[in-house]
């Protein structure tokens, strides 16, 4: 059965899910959970997902929720196809762990905050908190300081070879800058990292929505 | 070389790895790093941890950090000794547990850690918590183990019948939040108590709860 993915066509976490889809040449069928009517919160919904968040995965029965699990689980799954994204080697595999939870606790709170404060919030009739959102910058601000050094000494995340990890930063990475905040580009070995994961024909295909 | 770890002994994430090494029969050295004087931000330390954060492990000459990853390195690399079975393996498993640790990582260390950080790790700087934004962590917190009551109602542990990383992950910040006087977040829910009961009387964790 081909993998069902139940999301909603911009959200981040859906379309991490999609761009490893396509790195991993997986074919799946998309619906759409209509977030603006709360659907995620309806209980047939959280029945799946009992956070009532997208997106989840049914991959021939199994039910798989959390964005980077789902991506876990296409990337192994589908490890001798596509791009190869978790090293087997278990030094590099050690390594790729670390990339992985640097962006989940160094990245994310501050992006996936930033998101909110300066775009989200008001879709559900909240205000910018300006002073968190200042406070959320620096922090970014500081956190992207080491990654100019990490990124300064190998290309990618995890080494010389694009990983899962850094694919995960891509939907909260594109959004803030979208958003005006760009803290990539005055960080060259950052800009140069960044350019090279948003230029891949895969997250070019999904960055605007998906079907 | 006996693994060194580097970290504070009372650091949660510290301890998340102590913990892990007492599962795994793995011997470990504590090199204490003194937060209070700034050495973690010291370029010294930043060259092995360029966060400045702590732990990091130098496992003769491998340098790793971030704490769950450390873990996971730890339970790969002995997976014969102690505790098997804290990262399960085959297919199925394997994504059933990498959802429960992502659980762990999106809905509990993003509501529990800054509500820490407000009630205990701001007034310990004799910073002041801002009481509207920690009601708000609680709140959130508390929604989270609300669906966290519904899985375990349906499985023992977070990631099926048998502990793995997943809930040991949230040993170090939920100690901090019964610490804190909020106990009950876990206690009013029946099956988030039994689950919460269970991994924190292992005796591991007693073991190192106090201190690496």
């Amino acid at each position: 059965m081909v993998l069902q993915l139940y999301g909603f066509p911009t959200s981040t976490c859906t379309l991490r899910v999609a761009v490893v889809l396509k790195e991993k040449n997986v074919p799946f069928e998309f619906h759409m959970v209509d977030l603006t009517k709360g659907e995620h919160k309806a209980p047939a919904f959280v029945a799946n997902q009992p956070f009532g968040q997208v997106p989840y995965i049914d991959d021939d029965g199994l039910i798989l929720y959390e964005s980077r699990a789902i991506c876990r689980h296409i990337a192994t799954k589908y490890a001798s196809q596509g791009t190869a994204l978790i090293p087997t080697d278990p030094k590099a595999y050690a390594l790729f762990e670390q990339a992985a939870s640097i962006e989940t606790s160094n990245f994310d709170p501050f992006a996936s905050g930033l998101a909110w404060e300066l775009r989200f919030c008001m879709w559900f009739g909240g205000q910018t908190d300006e002073a968190r959102a200042k406070t959320l910058r620096t922090s970014l601000a500081g956190k992207l300081d080491a990654y100019e050094v990490i990124l300064g000494r190998q290309k990618y995340l995890a080494g010389n070879e694009v990983t899962l990890a850094d694919l995960f930063h891509l939907p909260y990475g594109a959004i803030i800058l979208d958003i005006g905040i760009d803290e990539f580009s005055s960080r060259p070995n950052v800009k140069r990292w960044w350019d090279a994961v948003t230029s891949r024909p895969t997250w070019q295909a999904v960055k605007d929505g998906i079907a | 070389m006996v693994l060194k770890l580097h970290g504070f002994p009372l650091s949660t994430c510290t301890r998340l790895v102590a913990l892990i090494c007492k599962e795994k029969d793995i011997p470990y050295e504590l090199i204490a790093v003194d937060l209070m004087k700034g050495e973690h931000k010291s370029p010294a330390f930043k060259e092995h941890q360029p966060f400045g954060q702590v732990p990091y492990i130098d496992d003769d000459g491998f340098i790793l950090y971030e704490s769950r990853a450390i873990c996971r390195y730890l339970i790969n690399k002995y997976p014969n000794q102690g505790t098997l079975g804290l990262i399960p393996t085959g297919l199925q498993a394997e994504a059933l547990f990498e959802q429960a640790s992502s659980v762990e990582c999106t809905n509990f260390a993003t509501t529990a850690g800054p509500l820490m950080a407000e009630k205990v790790f701001k007034p310990r700087r004799g910073l002041q918590t801002d009481e509207a934004r920690a009601a708000e962590y609680l709140a959130g917190l508390n929604a989270k183990l609300d669906a966290y009551d519904v899985i375990l109602g349906k499985q023992r542990y977070l990631a099926g019948e048998t502990v793995t990383l997943a809930d040991l992950q949230h040993l170090p910040y939920g100690a901090l939040v019964c610490y804190s006087g909020h106990a009950d977040v876990f206690s009013s829910r029946p099956n988030v108590a039994r689950w919460w009961n269970e991994i924190s009387d292992r005796p591991t964790w007693n073991a190192v709860k106090n201190g690496a």
